[in-house]
């Protein structure tokens, strides 16, 4: 700064009048221009590839010898269960018991499909598409946890926060425009994720796919799928943002994200079984599954053939249960980011 | 209108376990409009507390605070595009250029570009501009920080300890820019410092703090000569003849340097000239003794700097 004298003054020139500022856009250029979240989507690009390359090697056209040896097998696997099944039967009437109840519904071959049989078998999109959008609603809800908490978790870490709030002291709107951008970046992604999903099934099935024809109502129970899939993301990277910035910190985090998964909800469940139904995984599950996820109540002993009752975790409930804890999380941040004293 | 106001203004911490600790007792200060006011106090004494509290980080417990003339924090949305701020460290995202930075914040406020390049010029960062903040000096980041405060053009430029970190060109850069900044007309430097010199060369008014509390403001020329102690020294032919001399005339002496005699607590410099004339011993130079800043600081706050 040796020539600071002879530099302009502090008072902006004619051409320095200002505009209106956006907090938004900046916001916005702040996310696109952060190293950290540039690779975390860079790797989930490379991740879709390497899936479409997997994709491509494991189905393809099964040969006339396939097949034989697909019927072979099948062929093995009925006669085995048939063989149980006779065994089965005279134990059953030896301890003077109904078959069915005792040994459990006949076989019926009929259903069984030698496609499943094949080392190789050609991709089926009809049955593939709903776990493929839920099996990528999962990797986008990862990609969108570890993004929320990274957007706030470095600013924490910067302190680049409290330096913003030299420029709009208003935290709240400070806040609420972070979590803004978040919200558009996890939509982007929940998006870009199912839409990789619909790209790549359909790669598959016109190189290494069987184009039977779709059942009615595919493409409707799908669609409604991964937009419960983007939801998802949506509302785990807002859970994600929550924790960071509850702890101020991104690395605690995920800390705190592994501990709740591998700790406390297997603590829960073994506390009690009726717990499980309200447990974060269970439902960000059956939010995305489609008709939601059957849950055993094992608090309920039972010695009948019924088995013990099960409770329906609906996409309602599901969807209700994950908003809530995101809303709790982020709630509690929020009001603590506008409460608390900056240092 | 003064540039800041603020008027019995309580800040207690919670410190582990739970013991309270009062960073602001009652504060008042007021920093006139032009000019540069520091604020000066040991470590601990309230500087960044306040400097927080008027910037609206920290929530005070009681008092009152104007920037501009508008209350805080209520109306610091209103004036907060007229306030410039460093406080401690500059914050900057690491991994980004110390362009892209101020880009970012001056896309906020919507400060055009052109001025981002200005303030760059404006403390000499231009060149490395497009470097990433984490390679930079600690000069320079304090500098990118000073930048960073100057986008606005503030009406008012808070800085924190601004010369934390930078060589001594450094060091005279800033003040230079402070002083310039100052002097403009236009805009008032608030600028806490531990360093008395600084204090002393770049400032007109000064606030002491001590424990959370004002202990003297004013410009800095009267804050000196309150803390004044009315010593006279006095240069002779025959210093240890006029030292018994003033001496049995009931003056306290003490040698000091140069072969001079210094007179503690003398009301009148005049008697001294003539007790020492009726005796034969004439005055070569008589000079009040003016107690630099620092002395003034630890007379003022009872040594505990």
């Amino acid at each position: 700064m040796s020539a600071v004298t002879e530099q302009p003054t502090s008072a902006p020139g004619p051409t320095s009048a200002r505009r209106g500022g956006s907090l938004f856009r900046a916001e916005l250029h702040r996310f696109t221009a952060r190293r950290f979240i540039q690779a975390l989507l860079g790797l989930a690009v490379l991740g879709w590839l390497a899936a479409v390359v997997i994709g491509l090697l494991q189905f393809g056209e099964p040969t006339d010898a396939d097949y034989a040896t697909a019927r072979e097998r099948m062929a093995e696997v009925i006669a085995g269960e048939e063989a149980w099944r006779a065994d089965c039967a005279v134990e059953a009437e030896a301890v003077g018991r109904p078959v069915d109840e005792f040994c459990g519904p006949p076989l019926d071959a009929s259903t069984w499909r030698v496609e499943d049989f094949l080392d190789t078998a050609p991709f089926d999109l009809a049955s593939a598409a709903g776990p493929g959008a839920i099996g990528f609603a999962a990797a986008a809800a990862v990609l969108a946890f570890l993004v929320g908490a990274t957007w706030i978790g470095a600013e924490w870490s910067t302190r680049n926060i409290v330096a913003l709030l030299f420029w709009v002291p208003d935290r709240l709107r400070v806040i609420g425009t972070k979590i803004g951008v978040l919200v558009l970046a996890a939509l982007g992604i929940g998006v870009a994720a199912q839409v990789a999903w619909l790209a790549m099934g359909w790669l598959l099935r016109t190189l290494v796919g069987t184009d039977s024809a779709l059942p009615a109502g595919f493409w409707g129970e799908l669609l409604a799928a991964q937009a419960r899939g983007v939801l998802l993301a949506v509302l785990v990277a807002l859970i994600g943002f929550g924790l960071a910035n509850l702890v101020r910190n991104t690395g605690a985090a995920l800390g705190i994200g592994f501990v709740y998964f591998a700790v406390v909800e297997t603590a829960l469940r073994i506390y009690d079984p009726v717990l499980e139904r309200w447990l974060l995984s269970i439902n960000a599950v059956a939010l995305v599954l489609p008709g939601g996820v059957p849950v055993i109540d094992y608090s309920v002993l039972t010695t009948g053939p019924e088995g013990p009752p099960t409770y329906l975790v609906t996409n309602l409930q599901g969807g209700l249960v994950v908003g809530a804890f995101a809303a709790v999380i982020l709630g509690a941040g929020v009001w603590l980011f506008v409460r608390r004293d900056l240092q | 209108m003064p540039a800041v106001q603020m008027a019995g203004v309580t800040k207690t911490y919670r410190g582990k376990g739970g013991t309270p600790h009062k960073a602001l007792d009652g504060l008042d200060m007021t920093v006139d409009t032009g000019g540069v006011h520091g604020l000066l106090g040991p470590n601990g004494s309230g500087k960044t507390t306040s400097i927080r509290a008027l910037l609206g980080l920290v929530r005070i417990d009681a008092g009152e605070m104007q920037l501009l003339d508008r209350p805080v924090p209520a109306g610091l949305t209103g004036v907060i595009g007229d306030v410039g701020a460093l406080v401690e460290t500059p914050l900057f995202f690491p991994g980004f250029s110390g362009r892209r930075n101020l880009r970012l914040l001056a896309e906020t406020a919507g400060v055009p570009r052109d001025r981002v390049e200005e303030c760059l010029e404006l403390v000499d960062l231009r060149e490395r501009a497009d470097d990433r903040f984490t390679g930079y000096s600690l000069g320079m980041k304090q500098r990118l920080g000073i930048a960073a405060a100057l986008l606005k053009a503030p009406r008012l430029l808070i800085l924190d300890e601004p010369s934390n970190g930078l060589d001594p060109a450094g060091i005279r850069d800033v003040r230079e820019l402070i002083r310039r900044l100052g002097s403009d007309g236009r805009t008032t430097v608030l600028v806490s410092s531990h360093l008395l010199a600084e204090i002393q060369q770049v400032c007109d008014s000064v606030t002491i703090l001590a424990r959370g509390r004002r202990v003297a403001s004013g410009p800095v020329a009267s804050v000196l000569s309150r803390a004044g102690t009315g010593d006279v020294r006095v240069g002779v032919p025959d210093p240890a003849a006029a030292a018994a001399v003033l001496g049995a005339a009931g003056f306290t002496v003490s040698p000091a340097p140069d072969g001079q005699v210094l007179v503690h607590g003398a009301p009148a410099p005049g008697e001294i000239t003539r007790v020492l004339a009726e005796h034969g011993h004439y005055v070569e130079e008589l000079v009040r003794v003016t107690p630099d800043l620092e002395s003034a600081f630890l007379a003022i706050t009872g040594g505990q700097a």
